[in-house]
Order: C-alpha cells, then sequence, then structure tokens
C-alpha cells in the first residue's frame, strides 16, 4: 500500500516540482506511471523507495516512511532503475550475496525467471550486454518476492523478444497481495499489462484510474466525421477518418489506447479531470 | 526484527562488501603492500634502515589506508549502483560499521602486521649479514633494530591515517563521482589555507617573521639571531588532543550520519 498526503518535492528549494500531491495505491494492481521526459516519474518512485526524502508532506510504503530506509521496509520492496547495477560477479556468486538479504527469495523461480528471459550466461555479469544484465535484475528482482517492485523504465534496452517475454512474465508473476509499479515513457510496452493508469505532468496528478474506469468513462474508436467538440479528448488523423478519445455516455466498449489516453490527459488536463471528477 | 544492528546480516554485508568488489579491496590492500615492499627496499639501499622504516610506514598506513578507504563508501559514481547500496535491506549503522571495520580495523591490522613481519626479516637480515668477528659487530649490529610500533613517530602517522581515512570516507558520501581526486583537492585546499592564513595572521603580528606553523610555532629573527616561539602549554595541549581525538572522531563518525541522510 502507497499513501501520498501533501507531497512537496523540488531538487531546488524555490522550484518545486510536486506540489500537495496525493495518492492513495492499493497492493493488488500494476501501475503504469506516465509521464513525458523530466515530468518527474523516476523522482516519484526514488520518493516511494526511499531514496529522495520529501520536502513537505508524507510517503508511507508498507507502513514505513521510505526516507528512514529500515531494513525491515527495504526487504519489502525492490527497486530497479533505468541503469542497472551488476558486479564483477557470476550469477551464482551474486545469488549468493545477494538473496540472503531478502527472507522471501525464491531460488527455484530465480532460476526459472532467468530461464524465461534468456539469461543462460555462466560468465561475469559486467560482461553481460546492457539487456542481458536488465532481464538478470528483473529476475533477480521476481525471485526475492518483495510486496512491491518499482520498474523505473524497464524496457530500455531490450529488444523485441525480450519486450514480450518481460510482458508475460510480470503478468504471470503478479498476486494480489503484491503491487509493480512501472514508470515509462515508451506507452506501448504497457499495453495489456498494467490494469491502473497514473499520469503526472509539471509535477501533477494529472490522472489516476482504473483501465476499467477509463472504459467506462472514455471511448476510443476511429470516427468518418469530427465527434462534438464538448465530448472530444483528443483527435488524431488516421488512415480512415479520425482516431479519436471522447466522452463515454453510453458506456460502450472499447479498448483503451494508452498512447491516446495519454495525449488526450496532458493535452486536455481540465476536461479529463471533469470527465473523471463526475461519479455518474 | 532489528532494523538497527542485527548480527547474521552484519556479517552478510561485510562479506558482499568484500567479495563484491575485489579489486578495490582485495587488490588495492595487495598493491598497496606489493609498493610498500618495493619502497622498502629502494629506500633502505639509499637512505638507510630508519629512512625506509618510517616512509613505508607513512606510505603504506597513511596513503595506502586513504586510497583504500576512498572505496569503501564510493558507490554513487552512477545511479544504479548508489541505488543499489542504499536499498541494500541493512541499516544505515551496519553500512557504517562495515565501513569502519574494514577502513579502521581490517587495513590497518593487515598493513601493520605486513610491515612488522617484513620489518623483522629485513633487520633479521642485515644482522644475518654482519661478521661476528668485526671490531664493529655490536656498534652494526645495534645500529639497525626493528621497528618499534609504539613509538612517537609510529604514533604520527596513526594520527595522519586517521585523519586522511576519515576525510576520505566522510568525501566520498559527499563527492559522488571521483571521490578521491575531489576529497585530495579539498584536503589540499583546507591545509592550503590553513597554511596561508596562518603565515599572515603571523606576518601582521610579528615584524620580523622568519616561518610560521601553523597551531604549532612561529620563528622571528631577533638581530642575527632566531628565535622561536611556541603555543602556551594549555592551549598547545588543547590543538594537540583536537588533532590526535577529536578530528578524526569527528571525521569518522560524519559518514554515519551522511549515510542515514544521503539522498540520490
Amino acid at each position: 500500500m502507497i499513501e501520498v498526503r501533501n507531497l512537496s518535492f523540488g531538487y531546488k528549494k524555490r522550484k518545486l516540482l510536486y506540489k500537495d500531491l496525493n495518492l492513495s495505491l492499493p497492493l493488488g494492481s500494476i501501475y503504469g506511471l506516465l509521464g513525458k521526459n523530466g515530468a518527474g516519474k523516476s523522482t516519484l518512485l526514488k520518493q516511494f523507495s526511499g531514496l529522495l526524502f520529501p520536502k513537505g508532506g508524507e510517503i508511507l510504503v508498507n507502513g514505513y516512511a521510505p526516507g528512514k530506509r529500515m531494513p525491515s521496509f527495504l526487504q519489502t520492496i525492490y527497486f530497479i532503475p533505468e541503469e542497472v547495477y551488476v558486479p564483477s560477479l557470476t550469477i551464482n556468486r551474486y545469488k549468493k550475496l545477494f538473496a540472503p538479504f531478502y527472507p522471501l527469495f525464491n531460488e527455484e523461480q530465480f532460476y526459472h525467471y532467468l530461464d524465461l528471459l534468456d539469461v543462460r550466461d555462466k560468465g561475469k555479469l559486467n560482461t553481460l550486454s546492457f539487456g542481458q544484465q536488465k532481464k538478470f535484475i528483473i529476475a533477480f528482482a521476481l525471485a526475492c518476492n518483495t510486496k512491491i517492485l518499482f520498474l523505473d523504465e524497464p524496457t530500455n534496452g531490450l529488444d523485441i523478444p525480450s519486450k514480450i517475454k518481460f510482458r508475460k512474465l510480470i503478468a504471470s508473476v503478479f498476486t494480489e497481495d503484491k503491487m509493480i509499479f512501472i514508470s515509462t515513457h515508451q506507452i506501448r510496452d504497457l499495453d495489456n499489462l498494467i490494469d491502473n493508469v497514473i499520469i503526472v505532468d509539471n509535477g501533477e496528478l494529472l490522472l489516476q484510474a482504473s483501465i476499467a474506469e477509463i472504459e467506462k468513462r472514455l471511448s476510443f474508436k476511429v470516427v468518418d466525421q469530427m465527434p462534438d467538440p464538448n465530448d472530444l479528448l483528443y483527435a488524431d488523423s488516421a488512415l480512415k477518418g479520425y482516431s479519436v478519445v471522447m466522452r463515454n455516455p453510453g458506456g460502450e466498449q472499447s479498448k483503451v489506447n494508452l498512447e491516446f489516453l495519454f495525449n488526450a490527459v496532458t493535452e486536455n488536463p481540465a476536461k479529463a479531470r471533469s470527465i473523471f471528477q463526475n461519479k455518474n | 526484527m532489528n532494523n538497527t544492528f542485527n548480527i547474521k546480516r552484519f556479517a552478510l554485508l561485510v562479506k558482499k562488501a568484500i567479495v563484491e568488489r575485489p579489486l578495490q579491496t582485495i587488490g588495492v590492500m595487495v598493491l598497496s603492500l606489493l609498493l610498500s615492499f618495493i619502497l622498502y627496499v629502494v629506500i633502505k639501499r639509499i637512505f638507510g634502515f630508519g629512512a625506509a622504516q618510517n616512509l613505508t610506514l607513512v606510505w603504506g598506513l597513511a596513503g595506502g589506508g586513504c586510497f583504500f578507504s576512498s572505496f569503501v563508501f564510493a558507490h554513487f559514481s552512477s545511479n544504479a549502483s548508489g541505488s543499489s547500496y542504499l536499498l541494500l535491506p541493512a541499516s544505515w549503522l551496519e553500512k557504517w560499521l562495515c565501513g569502519i571495520l574494514m577502513v579502521g580495523f581490517m587495513y590497518p591490522l593487515i598493513f601493520l602486521l605486513c610491515f612488522h613481519v617484513m620489518d623483522l626479516a629485513f633487520v633479521a637480515q642485515y644482522h644475518h649479514s654482519l661478521d661476528p668477528t668485526s671490531v664493529f659487530y655490536r656498534q652494526q649490529y645495534e645500529s639497525v633494530y626493528p621497528y618499534d610500533l609504539n613509538d612517537f613517530i609510529a604514533r604520527n602517522v596513526y594520527c595522519l591515517f586517521l585523519i586522511l581515512a576519515g576525510s576520505m570516507l566522510t568525501g566520498s558520501l559527499y563527492f559522488n563521482k571521483i571521490p578521491f581526486i575531489k576529497t585530495s583537492i579539498a584536503l589540499c585546499i583546507l591545509v592550503f589555507l590553513l597554511f596561508g592564513l596562518n603565515w599572515l595572521i603571523a606576518a601582521t603580528l610579528f615584524d620580523h617573521m622568519k616561518d610560521a606553523a601553523p597551531f604549532d610555532h612561529v620563528t622571528v629573527a631577533v638581530g642575527k639571531e632566531e628565535g622561536t616561539l611556541i603555543l602556551p602549554t594549555g592551549v598547545e595541549s588543547f590543538f594537540h588532543y583536537s588533532f590526535v581525538y577529536a578530528i578524526p572522531t569527528i571525521l569518522w563518525t560524519l559518514p554515519l550520519g551522511r549515510l542515514r541522510e544521503k539522498e540520490f
């Protein structure tokens, strides 16, 4: 569970990146944190994991203040940064040195995940390619069985087959007592993976909603003619007309296009907010 | 669960710290011992035993220890290794104690043991090479003796080691990239300022000043003679205890607080 109350944070005292941010994220979901470059996605993940401390407000992760970095808290989270660190050790040596710090680490799962991600090299980890190193860390992190897994741009550096395997693996290991929090600007990589969307821009929370709720409130479709501007949230020219994101008063089913959703919300934040605030 | 200190977790942390980066731990130690051996041999040949013993101790303990300590907390050169270190499930006290154990106990103990064994061997070899029938045998024999690790110079070298290693431990938590170089520069600037300011103040106070050492003495020319003004005993003791106890204590405990408040 992540509770954020009136979070304020900025790298410079006078320029806050986040101001009075409030969030409540229960376990049992795969969250996708979307935002432009420099929107503060990595900063938010670092706040949640305890690498950065709030300037104001409060964060509670699994009931702990992350900034205290207590071992009992750190055993419940795993943070994979965009660029991973692997020492000059073999896979087995790494496992022997690092795994004992995580009481729920499962060796069988670890080797299974490595196998699924095609990491089979017996040499030193730092001699592997960047993609292989990243897959190794992902396998290790998943085998640690922490309650919360933070992934910052996890698909950066992965080739297309690896991205597919990554998505399959994340979906297969996820259970209701866990939370997976993925921050990315490569929105397509999260298709069919996440069940909750958080969009941030300019330090502001623009959207926090489940995929089911987005499907209920918005319609994603291709139309011949532009709909009523009052209902329209976003439009882009397509081969046969326009791809649009619009209000969904009739509750018709459509598949959420994360890329269009992101554009819609960042271009029309006020309108998006009004659609999602209206509980009818 | 104990969030402050757990002996099993601490043992795991120490093991990890040594094995994870063998080049920076075992490698630097071996290199330091090897260079100390070479230095001892070269200086002994040129200047004799006394200089070899003193210089090797200064180089190996203070110099090597300073270099070794700059790696202990230096995990912050990249985002990935910094976050991996800070988010490893061990308390900041355990991480600090691990660094202290490596720099404050492991390195000096191993170095002093090797230095002592090496010194004993060279001295024994020298004594063995002497001709017992020579008239100067006794004189030559007594001119060289194993280094006393408890004498005045040795104690000053320990103090130098504590200050330099403590500075590196602290510096590596403040300077994320190339901490050894940045801390060295900061130390040089500090020493230069200390000497420079002291010299300036002394020069304004004394008309015929010849030289001045901070917190120690001022030498002035009086006619054709020279006179040295030393600090009053109480003030001298204050600075002595500051250098020997207070400054090393501050420098070695600062990383504890820094590890706790370090953001990355």
